[in-house]
């Protein structure tokens, strides 16, 4: 069996290669200020504009099921979703289901609200214009019991603030008074949301999930049971360009391009030093 | 026996029947039920994260007591937790160090910011070394079938990244020729792939489910029968 130590020494030499390659390719990327021409994907579209058809005072709940390790991807699709529910007047209620998210989901909901005060000149306000009510254990538990009583499940916000009788809670008593689900996901919990959330409370779903989960979500947006989701960065990057506010998933887009490029030539290199090996081997027969 | 396994396995079908009805039964008892089981399961998941910290600290002491190779890395793991526990009680404005106002950088959330996000970031990060490396070594057309997935894979890899609508214009004089193309192939045989897989999973899942309902399958007993 070939192992790291009788591995044949070239073979250390291109994966070193590979790996200067690809960090170069993603560290230059970030120091050229271009940005790349692309036309939003039709499943990141529809959730557009499904906030967008929302109006003033709607409530859209995001829950926040990924850890910092995805935060590259996910966290400017958080970020777009809050400032998106602000510039309209829609109220979003962003809650976490996992402990190590509360960070991050607190991080997203401080950041947006500055930003809706310098660029659309809204004081935001928690318990007002919008509420965090942080984590609270119980994974698909407490999902059901959201369809039932959103209130029961959180007594209290993330600040302890009562939830009953709170103003950017007025009119939502359980998940089926919630105009938008989305889920923003780098764990299989789409479809704990999906059987048990949305379905359950007849609302509509959208996802913003890593990319190497997006390919599990074309069954559920087939079926209608998803109106749309943000796949990966590109996704990220699709609901910033459709809201005109560039960011981070924007500013991506060339370390991205540059990144597949340079992984499809290494493949296509790979396969045409095999095929010449072949070749060589088949000549040496042949004389 | 009785205590061991006839209770335990008419709990399980009982509260596993009672779990399953209420799904078509619309009685306000039925939704009582569900509600009171829900309350349970959160209660039940809040227990999980002490089980984790038990789990987790007694590993990693066993690790530095007996000094096996890599053993001065646990003792990070208990920097970190009590570090973080500390400064979590202490920041927590209704917490039992608490001053009564929020302070103005909150030492939690500066460690979570600052320690916790790049170190996870950076760790996930390395992923797109691997994958790079690997599908270099791997991503070999040695018949048809892998040059199959070959094509599909640089098809999508290149066409989900915005360089492909360029290249499309330029080629083909129509920006949305290969970001089509890599829409195809996930509308189609991915999503027909994707849907085969969940149907059989699901499909085992509610046998699996039956099995333990009707006390054929027992070993999250214990014991291995």
């Amino acid at each position: 069996m070939r192992t790291s130590q009788n591995r044949p020494q070239h073979y250390e030499l291109i994966r070193r290669i590979i790996y200067v390659g690809i960090a170069l390719a993603v560290i230059l990327s970030y120091f050229i200020d271009y940005r790349q021409k692309f036309t939003p994907s039709p499943e990141s579209k529809k959730v557009f504009d499904k906030v967008e058809s929302l109006s003033p005072g709607d409530h859209l709940l995001i829950s926040i099921d990924y850890d910092p390790s995805s935060e590259a991807e996910l966290y400017p699709m958080c970020l777009s979703l809050l400032r998106h529910c602000f510039k309209k007047g829609v109220i979003p209620v962003v809650m976490t289901p996992w402990p190590g998210s509360v960070g991050i989901a607190k991080k997203g909901c401080d950041e947006a609200a500055e930003d809706a005060n310098s660029m659309f000149g809204k004081k935001v306000v928690s318990g007002k214009d919008y509420a965090f009510l942080g984590f609270r254990p119980g994974a698909t538990n407490l999902i059901l019991k959201m369809v039932d009583n959103l209130k029961g499940a959180f007594d209290k916000d993330y600040y302890g603030q009562p939830t009953q009788g709170m103003e950017a809670l007025a009119g939502v008593n359980s998940l089926k008074d919630i105009k938008l689900l989305v889920d923003l996901a780098a764990m299989g919990t789409v479809e704990w949301w999906i059987a048990y959330g949305a379905d359950r409370a007849d609302i509509p779903m959208a996802t913003g999930t890593t990319a190497v989960m997006t390919p599990d979500l074309y069954p559920f947006y087939q079926s209608n049971q998803l109106i749309g989701f943000l796949g990966g960065l590109r996704g990220a990057a699709d609901y910033e360009k459709l809201l005109e506010i560039p960011g981070r998933g924007e500013r991506g887009m060339l370390a991205q391009s540059a990144t597949h490029v340079l992984i499809i030539l290494l493949i296509l290199g790979a396969n045409i030093h095999m095929f010449a090996g072949r070749f060589g081997r088949k000549n040496e027969g042949l004389s | 026996m009785i205590f061991k396994r006839t209770i335990p396995l008419l709990i399980v079908f009982g509260i596993g029947v009672l779990g399953f009805m209420q799904y078509y039964v619309p009685h306000p008892w039925s939704t009582a039920f569900r509600d009171e089981m829900t309350t349970w399961g959160m209660v039940i998941g809040g227990f999980a994260t002490f089980l984790g910290i038990y789990s987790l600290s007694h590993m990693h002491a066993t690790r530095i007591l007996r000094q096996v190779p890599g053993w001065g890395y646990s003792i990070f793991v208990f920097i970190g937790a009590i570090g973080m526990i500390a400064v979590g009680i202490y920041s927590d404005i209704f917490g039992p160090l608490a001053s009564g106002t929020k302070h103005e950088v909150d030492p939690f959330d500066w460690g979570y910011d600052n320690i916790l996000i790049p170190c996870s970031a950076t760790v996930f990060s390395i992923l797109a070394f691997y994958m790079a490396s690997a599908a270099f070594r791997t991503f070999r057309a040695r018949n048809l079938a892998a040059g199959l997935l070959l094509a599909a894979a640089i098809i999508v890899m290149f066409g989900r990244v915005p360089i492909s609508e360029s290249v499309s214009d330029w080629l083909f004089n129509d920006r949305m020729v290969i970001p089509n193309l890599s829409k195809a192939i996930m509308d189609y045989p991915n999503l027909a792939a994707k849907r085969g897989i969940m149907l059989g999973i699901a499909l085992g899942v509610i046998s699996q489910s039956m099995r333990i309902l009707l006390g054929i399958e027992r070993s999250y007993m214990g014991g291995g029968d």
